[in-house]
């Protein structure tokens, strides 16, 4: 890794792809998020096989509120923005302007939690518990998974913001700032089919 | 790969840098077909089949641009990211279509 670092301070354009070992590092990403389609395809399968059968307990018409939906995807989708400003700062060499989107991707990664953890506790008041019936079991396995993946962004990338603070952008720093950034809008991606398939869907019947 | 990276003066001036704006087209694209979506359902008078087609259309048109703008479908050095999806949306289509036939035929 001793050349992987800068070369006498300069540092590439597009310094992830600069090296192998970033090229490699965003292809094999690709591949995880093909991966990660196709585990939120089966769980999307198995939501919308069971999303009517509500036995007990109230149907999803019933239970859910767009104001609070409609503010969570304006959340996600601004985190979205954010974190690809990010990656302008990022071939741009500016390390602050990276940092701070980041951070405030990160920040309101974190709303959109408390959003979410909000709703599913109203949620569970009004009787919509994980084993109330079929229609519960599938939406909390499909839309935790995607708070899941929220909340492991948010972790994600807050250590590489310590780490960067620490070894400042690098060709090594770089790719991940970058990867960081197509997660992140695949989290969001994933969130346009829950707003549209789970929550909208749901009021439609 | 025997190419190197290493920017040269003469490329280092003539490299351009790209800028915000297609992102923040994006932004204002995405929000505005959202708003649509939820729309349909909250204001609509609409037929049901009809609501249903129009927000799933506005969610695959929505992902699209966000794939293509700011997950940087456009930019040089994709192709093979972008063979994996149409051969994985080939592959997908045939099985949704088989499983819908054999549920529901």
């Amino acid at each position: 890794m001793s050349s992987a670092h800068n070369h006498a301070g300069v540092l590439p354009h597009e310094p992830e792809k600069a090296t192998l070992e970033g090229r490699n590092k965003i292809i094999g990403f690709w591949f995880f998020l093909g991966a990660e389609v196709v585990l939120f395809g089966s769980l999307f399968a198995s939501y919308l096989t069971l999303r009517n059968q509500v036995p007990e307990g109230p149907t999803a018409a019933e239970l859910f509120q767009l104001e609070v939906v409609a503010l969570s995807t304006f959340i996600l989708l601004t985190s979205s923005l954010t974190s690809v400003l990010a990656t302008i700062a990022l071939h741009r060499h500016k390390l602050n302007a990276l940092l701070g989107w980041m951070t405030v991707t990160v920040l309101l990664g974190i709303a959109f939690l408390g959003l979410e953890i909000y709703e599913f506790v109203e949620y569970v008041h009004e009787g919509h518990t994980f084993v109330a019936n079929a229609f519960a079991t599938s939406f909390y396995t499909l839309v935790g998974f995607h708070g899941a993946h929220v909340a492991f962004g948010v972790l994600w990338i807050s250590l590489l913001i310590l780490q960067t603070l620490k070894k400042g952008l690098t060709v090594v720093t770089a790719p991940k700032f970058y990867i960081a950034g197509l997660y992140w809008h695949f989290i969001d991606v994933v969130w346009v089919f829950i707003f549209t398939v789970v929550y909208l869907m749901g009021k439609v019947g | 790969m025997s190419s190197h990276h290493e920017p040269s003066a003469a490329e280092g001036q003539h490299y351009k840098h790209e800028g915000p704006k297609n992102h923040y087209l994006t932004y204002i694209f995405s929000i505005l077909l959202t708003m649509f979506a939820f729309a349909a359902v909250i204001y609509g008078e609409l037929e049901t089949w009809f609501v249903l087609f129009f927000i799933v259309g506005l969610a695959i048109i929505q992902a699209f641009v966000q794939l293509v703008y700011w997950m940087h479908m456009k930019d040089r050095g994709h192709t093979f990211p972008i063979l994996g999806m149409i051969l994985g949306v080939v592959i997908v289509i045939p099985i949704i279509i088989a499983a819908l036939y054999w549920m529901w035929w």
